[in-house]
């Protein structure tokens, strides 16, 4: 095993110091070709086809290709393709790639790892016969270029040693560098550009398409619109002497030539306006920018701009409406302004959007809207122009050169006809970030097969449950089941004399299946949350988990982690403690058919008189958390009624809060305490926990503002104080008015959030919308990857498992947090998206005249809330006829005054005008402005009665934190 | 998964060598001549000279009854590191691999031998990459055989580490600098590979007790890898200018 | 240094040698001992020698680190000489024991390459008054058999030879603040000018004579010995056309110190430092020979040192 190698040095010279790296050459790297004779190979290490059937006409005889790491950057969508087959990485690229594009360097592992695309990596660096060493006064990559040809050349050596009789292959190699084609040619090595090679293959028309646009355009002669980027090391220089400054740009949502970029060295954002002054940055870059003298500032131009729908070609049209408007009168209003002069990092992603077909018919050049308003768009080159434009497409940006209008991109693929809910669903994932494959083979693999029983070892391994009535109670339609409960009397008094309960909370022992490490384990770690659209669920975990094995399905026998408590009748804990557990859930009932249950007095069986015992449990423990300062929040979300055929939604429904939604809620509640106390116990430095920052004084100021105005002093000082003055903030005769006043206490608070224990100080681990010291999710391991998390910790502290190395990493723990944050952060983005998709589709041909309360008032609209939809929008108001009060926030029109928790009642239609963004438009109706309102001829249709306005709307699951969930409502 | 990639995913390491191979080790014996024994010991780019001296009468306050008391020194060149040290030795760090050493080779040399004297054994770290403690540990060995001092076995030391592999956890054995700096764990093993004993055993960072054996027994193979090369370089250093006849006349 | 046993007709025979210019290992007066001299055995320093002379052994690694210049020299570089006596050497260099001989070696040298005519400071002078190179030279003393000094001298003009510093290009920025930027290519650096640095030269009185090149018992033999520190020349140290375009200097005396117990006449000590001039110019241009010799062989045949595999 250990023949020696010829050693090698690389010197590096870091700052000052002289580094030194070993570097083994090697002599037992495989070629990977099944046309070698020579390698060692092993059957399944042979990835190279012997018969590399050529695709391309311009090689009509078999070959391998060699990419060149541009290639790889550019052209990966290409690579993606399933046309380019039998391809060689070689370990420079690979390197190089990774080096510069992490997500290109994901993108192409993952192709390597498909078995079926015969993509090798060759470890050319260290094998002893491809490795080159830099000469004096060469450059990094002419050496790495030099490194590629060599691999070439030893490849197409030792593959003609068994080119006798029999075909073997050929190296192609593929580069746009045309110096390197020149070299490469003399060299004798057969090469060809990327264009050439995939304009002439058969097969595959889409493949053209893909073609990125990366490619010094022919026609430079064309005179360039925008001003150059500095370059990389006049930017660093820039930035090091404070004449430059880095930010990240955001582009203004309603002014396509505005943007902003936050700056450390100014406290306000920095405006950039107008072509130059953005300079082809596109939202979410990372640019240099230089900041004008004082005298140059502007204020932000308050209007509304939308990119024109015709291609205005290369031509940068005049930006004199935006100058002129902008013109500053006072000088507080100012902000400092500047223009972009370098982009240090693009953020460039695939955007959906659909294609505004060219009007010349069989153009190629086409122009694409992406679905995000902040991004630019896009020049896409395509022969499919027809086919797509009725299709919502996904487009990559490729490069934004200096004589170009609009950036260039390439065509991805299409995800399927415009207004079609599969592909608005799509684009709701896709721009969320949320990963929707369908599990990978890897990951079913883990899986149990289908027919699984739970062995008899194990059994003997747990606590057995199943002789207890235990029931589980969950919404309607609910097939991933994640918890159940139950409660009996036990013998014994306490020494008060109060009679004691055993209480148990049961939840789905997901990790016994999902193991860690496994591919199973990564794939959910990944998607961290399932993801609940309207009319779909993405699951964290396949289905044969979600919805059967893990599933605390009634009359089943199902594995648990349970969590059992001994209370007294006051609800005060005696004792805790957590098993694994095997259980036989007797019912698995709906919240109704639980209510039902406890009210039927004339029911005396054993799972009526659990749920009593629970539920008055329950109260007891709601009051006391209540009196603790925890506050009931409210968000104004609403279920649809689904077609059952079409699944379009035909009507919204307010659920009815049954004294059982609570009841579930308050034990979770206090499992999660529970198990949040056990967990920073034992781990003081990586327990998985949650929490909630109190929110600071400065979000509440329009809130009170508002509240004073309907006559309310509001205590914001504890939660408790809050949560009291809240109680008392009620209006009779308007009962909307507290819930209304709730839903805005909501978008006053914080983000809660998941950390590992060792990063924060013992006092910020406080839940402030809870008001408990210490909190995690333990209940939902089916749907939430921090639970199953919290089931290894605890299962490692109660000697149920044993633990794994990276749950007691902190590093890991902490990127952790960050993914979990970020998903689901992500998931209720794409929730709400679809919710406002949906509500779309209810409207498409309906117009109503609803009630609706003023949120905020704005210069120039009301931000109003239509309760039975828990739609918001804005609802426009002319300057000509509406003064807006600045100090007071209110809009005036003669004897009108419109102020924020007003109630009006509003007409609601959908524009369907553009279809990229359908919007629904909200036009006043009462009070009544003579010119402006919308007059309805029966004034009393469609009057809804405030009493029938949701009194407080129930979250879709019924999810511990339900109310706080939500408050991330803020747009 | 926990720790930088120190394994491609055509599972070489950062250097190239694959998961179980030892840097390559280069030595000589007798490079000195004052001393009783010297030796030259590199593997990778981590070089060390020993010298032993003795076994001679022991300072009177070390003396003892029971056998020959080891005497190390380990002090490093202010060279040898990347970033220039300013003290060759006496800084906590010199004194406690010191310490590590006198145990390791305490545990080889068949100390009853000689009651009352004492070894001195130096060791000098020429340049450091990784594993200067093992690298000293082999070349005192080789130092020691090369003063003639009686050992029950060949010491060598060997260290390991942990990394990551298409989810399968993979031991790394003889750990360079590189990654060592990675922050993962590193397992040093002084052991008797002929014996299978273990003279001393260190580990920095974390490492979960469900690795703990396969990286320990990752570390014992690169001791016995590590006997072997030293035992075919204490043949070849002897036989070296012995010709047949020689070999004849003794 | 070694404790030798020598006995005092061993003695005699040693000094009656001197005195008739036939030493015991037969060389002369003026004769050096064989010696081996190896460079780039270090690979992490920047420049590094090996020298055996006999039974010496010394091994030089030189580092480099940026600093800034002392205000009253804006223009120069530094240079630091470090010496530790390993305990490989004797067991009396253990811990702190080697420390006075160390540190009289290491001033020696430091007075040595102190003037400008011995090393060219400005060499390393990066941005006047705000960056410049501080080279350390560390030497390490592995095996000692007599006439240190020599050694050490002739090991470090070897090391600094081989010495490589990377090009650094140095931008005052605002603020006075200095931005160094560095070449990606490892290729990119120069060789410092080290042709006048000085060698040390140890003349032994031995009886009424002075000897080069004591052995550890000629050493043991004599009372006092001067050491000279002379200036080389840096023609020796050129190769091919660059030889045309560099002036002959003058060898000069850039230090004289003296060790031991006894006393010298001035005469004796005249004639010791001439006789040490010559023995220095030999040496030295032996030296520059010998290291072009292996500059040449390093980038023609790619060698890598041998260390001591040797």
């Amino acid at each position: 095993m250990w023949t020696s190698k010829t050693f090698l040095y690389k010197t590096k010279r870091g700052n000052i110091l002289k580094i030194v790296r070993e570097h083994y050459l090697r002599d037992d790297l495989l070629c990977g070709s099944g046309a070698c004779k020579t390698c060692p190979h092993k059957d399944d290490e042979i990835v190279l086809m012997s018969q590399a059937e050529s695709i391309c006409a311009l090689f009509d005889y078999p070959h391998y290709l060699v990419l060149d790491t541009n290639v790889v950057l550019h052209q990966i969508d290409v690579l993606e393709e399933d046309a380019l087959t039998n391809v060689i990485i070689l370990q420079t690229v690979l390197e190089e790639v990774k080096h510069q594009n992490t997500a290109i360097f994901q993108r192409l592992l993952e192709i390597i790892g498909n078995k079926r695309r015969k993509f090798y990596s060759f470890v050319n660096e260290h094998h002893k016969d491809t490795y080159v060493e830099r000469n004096p006064g060469e450059k990094q990559n002419d050496r790495n270029d030099r490194a590629i040809r060599r691999a070439v050349a030893w490849y197409e050596a030792h593959l003609s040693i068994n080119r006798v009789n029999i075909e073997s292959p050929r190296v192609v190699l593929l580069t746009d560098d045309e110096n390197n084609r020149k070299i490469a040619q003399d060299e004798g090595i057969i090469c060809c550009s990327v264009k050439d090679y995939v304009e002439n293959v058969n097969g595959f028309p889409g493949l053209v398409d893909k073609l990125s646009k990366n490619v010094i355009p022919e026609n430079c002669s064309k005179d360039a619109l925008y001003p150059a980027h500095l370059t990389p090391t006049q930017i660093h220089a820039g930035i090091r002497n404070g004449k430059l400054y880095q930010g990240i740009f955001h582009a203004s949502r309603d002014n396509f030539l505005e943007g902003s970029v936050v700056v450390n060295a100014f406290e306000k954002s920095i405006l950039l306006q107008g072509h130059i002054g953005i300079n082809r940055a596109v939202d979410g870059d990372t640019v240099a920018i230089e900041i004008f003298p004082e005298e140059e500032w502007r204020k932000p131009s308050d209007i509304v701009l939308e990119d024109k729908s015709e291609d205005p070609g290369d031509l940068l049209e005049e930006e004199t409406v935006l100058l002129k408007s902008t013109k500053t009168n006072s000088n507080d209003e100012v902000t400092p302004t500047g223009k972009v002069v370098g982009i240090i990092k693009r953020k460039w992603r695939q955007y959906c959007g659909i294609l505004m077909p060219s009007r010349l018919p069989g153009a190629t050049r086409h122009l694409f809207t992406p679905a995000e308003k902040r991004i630019p768009r896009v020049r896409i080159e395509t022969r499919q122009s027809d086919v797509l434009a009725s299709q919502r497409i996904l487009v990559a940006l490729d490069s934004w050169p200096r004589n170009s209008r609009y950036p260039l991109g390439h065509f991805v693929r299409a995800l399927g006809p415009i207004g079609d809910k599969d592909a608005e669903n799509e684009v709701i994932l896709l721009e969320h970030d949320v990963p929707h494959a369908r599990f990978s083979e890897a990951v079913l693999a883990c899986l149990p097969p289908n027919d699984w029983t739970i062995p008899k070892e194990e059994i003997n391994k747990r606590v057995d449950l199943r002789p207890i009535c235990i029931c589980s109670v969950d919404p309607p339609g609910c097939t991933d089941i994640d918890d159940a409960l139950h409660a009996r009397r036990i013998k014994g008094t306490t020494d008060d004399g109060l009679k004691k309960y055993e209480v148990g909370v049961h939840i789905a022992d997901v990790t016994y299946f999902v193991r860690p490490n496994t591919a199973l384990d990564k794939e959910a770690a990944s998607r961290s949350t399932t993801v609940y659209l309207v009319d779909r669920r993405i699951d964290m975990v396949p289905d044969l988990l979600s919805s059967n094995l893990c599933s605390l399905r009634g009359g089943e026998e199902r594995l648990a982690f349970s969590c059992v408590w001994e209370v007294d009748e006051n609800a005060n804990i005696l004792s805790t403690k957590f098993h694994k557990s095997v259980i036989k859930s007797a019912a698995a009932m709906t919240y109704e058919e639980a209510q039902i249950a406890i009210d039927d007095e004339s029911r005396k069986d054993e799972i009526a008189s659990s749920l009593r015992v629970l539920n008055s449990l329950a109260k007891k423990l709601k009051r006391r958390r209540l009196d603790n300062g925890a506050l009931l929040l409210a968000s104004p979300e609403i279920r649809f009624q689904v077609d059952s055929e079409t699944h379009d939604p035909v009507e919204v429904q307010a659920k009815k809060l049954m004294d059982t939604n609570s009841m579930v809620e308050e034990f979770m509640l206090l499992a999660n305490i529970s198990v949040a106390q056990r967990l920073a116990a034992e781990y003081p430095q990586c327990a998985l926990l949650r929490r909630h920052p109190a929110p600071p004084p400065v979000n509440f100021v329009n809130f009170l503002k508002a509240a004073r105005q309907q006559g309310f002093e509001l205590d914001v000082s504890t939660n408790k104080s809050f949560s009291k003055s809240l109680d008392e903030a009620v209006i009779p005769g308007r009962p909307y008015f507290n819930t209304l006043l709730r839903i805005m206490a909501t978008r006053c608070m914080q983000q809660a959030v998941y950390f590992s224990s060792g990063t924060c100080a013992q006092e910020d681990f406080y839940h402030y919308g809870l008001a408990c010291p210490i909190y995690t999710h333990f209940t939902s391991p089916i749907r939430r990857y921090a639970d199953v998390i919290v089931h290894r910790l605890l299962a490692a502290c109660v000697g149920c498992d044993v633990t794994h190395a990276s749950l007691l990493d902190n590093k890991a723990a902490d990127a952790l947090c960050d993914n979990l944050n970020y998903r689901h952060r992500q998931a209720q983005y794409a929730g709400r998206a679809s919710v406002a998709l949906n509500t779309h589709i209810l409207f498409r041909n309906r117009v109503e005249i609803e009630s609706a309360v003023v949120l905020a008032v704005k210069r120039n609209a009301l931000q109003v809330l239509i309760p039975k939809y828990g739609l918001e929008g804005p609802l426009y108001l002319p300057s000509d006829k509406f003064t807006y009060n600045d100090e007071e926030h209110v809009q005036i029109c003669g004897k009108v005054i419109l102020k924020t928790f007003d109630e009006l009642t509003v007409r609601l239609s959908l524009d369907s005008s553009n279809l990229q963004h359908r919007k629904l438009i909200f036009q006043l109706v009462k009070p009544y402005v003579p010119d402006f309102s919308y007059k309805v001829e029966d004034m009393d249709v469609e009057f809804v009665e405030e009493s029938d306005l949701p009194q407080k709307i129930e979250k879709k699951r019924k999810g511990t934190e339900a109310k706080l969930s939500k408050k991330s409502k803020k747009k | 998964m926990p720790g930088p990639d120190l394994l491609s995913s055509q599972g070489l390491r950062l250097d190239g060598r694959r998961p179980n191979e030892l840097r390559r080790i280069r030595c000589k014996m007798g490079v000195f001549t004052q001393p009783d024994g010297s030796a030259y010991l590199e593997q990778g780019n981590t070089k060390v000279l020993a010298a032993v001296y003795g076994p001679h009468q022991a300072a009177k306050s070390k003396s003892s009854t029971e056998g020959v008391v080891v005497n190390c020194q380990y002090s490093m060149a202010t060279f040898s590191t990347g970033e220039r040290k300013n003290r060759p030795r006496g800084d906590r760090k010199s004194q406690e691999m010191s310490l590590h050493l006198r145990q390791a080779l305490t545990a080889a040399i068949k100390t009853e031998l000689y009651p009352r004297s004492q070894i001195d054994v130096y060791v000098e770290v020429l340049q450091a990459d990784g594993g200067a403690y093992c690298v000293c540990v082999n070349a005192a060995t080789l130092a020691l055989i090369d003063a003639g001092i009686p050992l029950r076995a060949y010491a060598c030391a060997c260290s390991a580490s942990m990394a990551w592999h298409g989810g399968q956890p993979e031991p790394l054995v003889d750990v360079g600098h590189v990654e060592e700096a990675a922050g993962g764990v590193v397992l040093t093993v002084a052991s008797l590979p002929s014996t299978e004993n273990i003279a001393l055993l260190e580990m920095s960072h974390r490492l979960h007790m469900d690795y703990f054996d396969v990286v320990l027994s990752r570390a014992m193979q690169g001791c016995r890898d590590i006997e072997v090369i030293l035992d075919k370089a204490v043949r070849e250093h002897l036989a070296e200018g012995w010709t047949k006849e020689d070999v004849v006349t003794i | 240094m070694a404790d030798l046993l020598l006995s005092s007709t061993e003695k005699i025979f040693i000094v009656h040698g001197v005195q008739d210019d036939y030493r015991s290992d037969g060389r002369s007066n003026i004769d050096y001992r064989p010696m081996e001299l190896e460079t780039e055995v270090v690979s992490h320093a920047s420049g590094s020698a090996r020298l055996r002379l006999a039974n010496t052994d010394v091994l030089v690694g030189v580092k480099t680190e940026i600093d800034t210049p002392k205000p009253d020299q804006p223009g120069l570089g530094k240079i630091e000489f470090f010496v530790d006596c390993s305990a490989n050497a004797t067991p009396e260099f253990e811990g702190r024991g080697g420390e006075q001989l160390a540190n009289s070696i290491s001033n020696m040298m430091q007075r040595a390459y102190q003037s400008s005519q011995a090393f060219e400071l400005k060499q390393l002078c990066i941005l006047e008054g705000k960056q410049c190179w501080k080279l350390y030279i560390d030497i390490l003393i592995l095996e000692s058999g007599g006439n240190l000094y020599d050694a050490v001298s002739l090991a470090v003009k070897a090391a600094l030879f081989n010495t490589r510093i990377p090009f650094v290009k140095a931008v005052l920025m605002d603020g006075g603040n200095v931005d160094l930027q560095l070449s990606d290519d490892p290729y990119d650096c120069k060789h410092l000018d080290v042709g006048c640095a000085p060698l040390l030269i140890t003349l032994c009185k031995i009886g009424d004579k002075c000897v080069v090149d004591p052995s550890a018992e000629e050493e043991s033999c004599s009372v006092i010995s001067v050491v000279v520190g002379v200036t080389g020349n840096t023609k020796s140290y050129c190769s091919g056309k660059e030889i045309d375009s560099v002036k002959s200097l003058e060898r000069k005396c850039s230090t004289i110190g003296m060790n031991g117990s006894g006393s010298l006449a001035p005469q004796t000590l005249q004639s010791a430092i001439m006789q040490g001039m010559v023995a220095a110019e030999s040496l030295d241009e032996a030296l520059g020979q010998a290291l072009l010799r292996e500059r040449q062989e390093n980038v023609i045949l790619k060698k890598h040192a041998y260390g001591f595999l040797k």
